[in-house]
């Protein structure tokens, strides 16, 4: 059985990535332990707004390894002093 | 020793309802930590209808891990059905071991309110201390359980089987305002385990929760602190409509105003203990 938690050996944020990018939705992705924040580009927002299409991401983030996804919609600070995978505190 | 469940989940309301008043009546008196919530408050005002006025005393531990509305709330609630109530400060966050945000921060916690509120509770002439734990509660990963054990504290609702919907259900009959209001647990629970708990962080997830009940989002609603990050989980029927961007950037707009420097909206939504889950805690 598919455990909750994720598995943090098989997190591969990259990979997450570009099977997100398959679906329509073009973004790059932040790691904070078992959080995928996506940061999709402006075209790709809409595409979110669709209940399969967010059902499809949730599952492809957990067989990545991840537990949690949220997205951060683009903004003028994107970019600035981002790690790609940056721990969660006490992660 | 663990909780048993003594009734059969699917029992009659009426069955169980006289159940717990059973149960209370052959008590005599109980004092109730007292939260305001869902289970607090149906168990307060079955006690006072089960054992009259000088029977029931409700306790409220304030902390600054809980929203003041809550306390307000909770106020407000005993005024209406006439329930007695006393209000004590509790300090956990003045103890390393809570403040450190283990994962079973909740231990700590409830050892210093039932350390609190037992004496308390005695020197009013009640021996009987019981909270709201309920049945499904007992699912869960709850160290604070643990605490309450050790301080012979009474779970009636979890004994006799009721669930959360059972409480809303008999809360909705008895007339109590929180049969639909969402469950709401601590403000440290907003915190991954291992961000320390300092007043000033629960202070601006309770700002930031109370920004966005006033854009009126209503019902399921946390916002969870990741540094800079505020990831906020809505419920379901309010998730889609807050993806669109116009009110996206709206929401964004309220939490950058309440000190987080980043705002990301959670896709799955709303879930009790997701920081248990993304921690590992619990699967």
């Amino acid at each position: 059985m598919e455990s909750e938690r994720g598995n943090r050996t098989t997190r591969n944020a990259a990979a997450l990535a570009a099977a997100i990018a398959e679906l329509g939705v073009q973004c790059s992705l932040e790691a904070r332990g078992g959080l995928a924040l996506l940061l999709p580009v402006q075209e790709s927002v809409a595409a979110l707004q669709s209940p399969d299409t967010r059902r499809a991401v949730l599952a492809l983030a957990r067989t990545h390894g991840f537990t949690h996804v949220a997205i951060e919609l683009p903004n003028d600070r994107r970019g600035e002093g981002r790690g790609t995978d940056a721990p969660l505190l006490g992660d | 020793m663990e909780i048993e469940t003594r009734s059969a989940p699917d029992s009659a309301p009426a069955d169980r309802e006289a159940d717990l008043a059973a149960w209370l009546v052959a008590r005599r008196s109980i004092a109730i930590g007292f939260s305001g919530g869902v289970d607090s408050a149906y168990l307060a005002v079955a006690a006072r209808r089960a054992l009259g006025r000088e029977g029931v005393l409700a306790i409220i531990g304030r902390s600054a891990s809980y929203p003041e509305a809550q306390w307000a709330a909770a106020r407000d609630v005993a005024r209406s059905f006439d329930v007695r109530v006393l209000e004590l400060d509790t300090s956990e966050l003045d103890d390393p071991r809570y403040s450190a945000n283990p994962s079973n921060r909740c231990y700590y916690c409830k050892t210093e309110l039932w350390s609190r509120l037992v004496p308390a509770a005695r020197a009013h002439g009640f021996t009987t201390v019981a909270d709201g734990t309920n049945a499904d509660d007992l699912a869960d990963w709850r160290p604070g359980a643990q605490a309450a054990r050790e301080h012979g504290i009474a779970s009636p609702l979890a004994e006799l089987g009721f669930t959360k919907q059972h409480i809303r259900d008999a809360s909705r009959r008895l007339g109590l305002p929180t049969w639909q209001q969402p469950s709401s647990p601590c403000l440290s629970s907003r915190l991954p385990y291992g961000t320390a708990v300092t007043p000033a962080r629960l202070k601006q997830v309770e700002r930031a929760e109370s920004a966005l009940r006033a854009l009126g989002i209503a019902g399921d609603l946390r916002v969870r602190y990741h540094d800079e990050l505020a990831r906020v989980e809505l419920g379901a029927d309010e998730l889609p409509r807050w993806l669109e961007p116009t009110r996206f950037e709206s929401l964004r707009g309220a939490l950058l105003a309440t000190g987080f420097a980043r705002v990301a909206l959670d896709l799955r939504g709303f879930r009790s203990g997701s920081l248990n889950v993304l921690h590992g805690v619990v699967g």
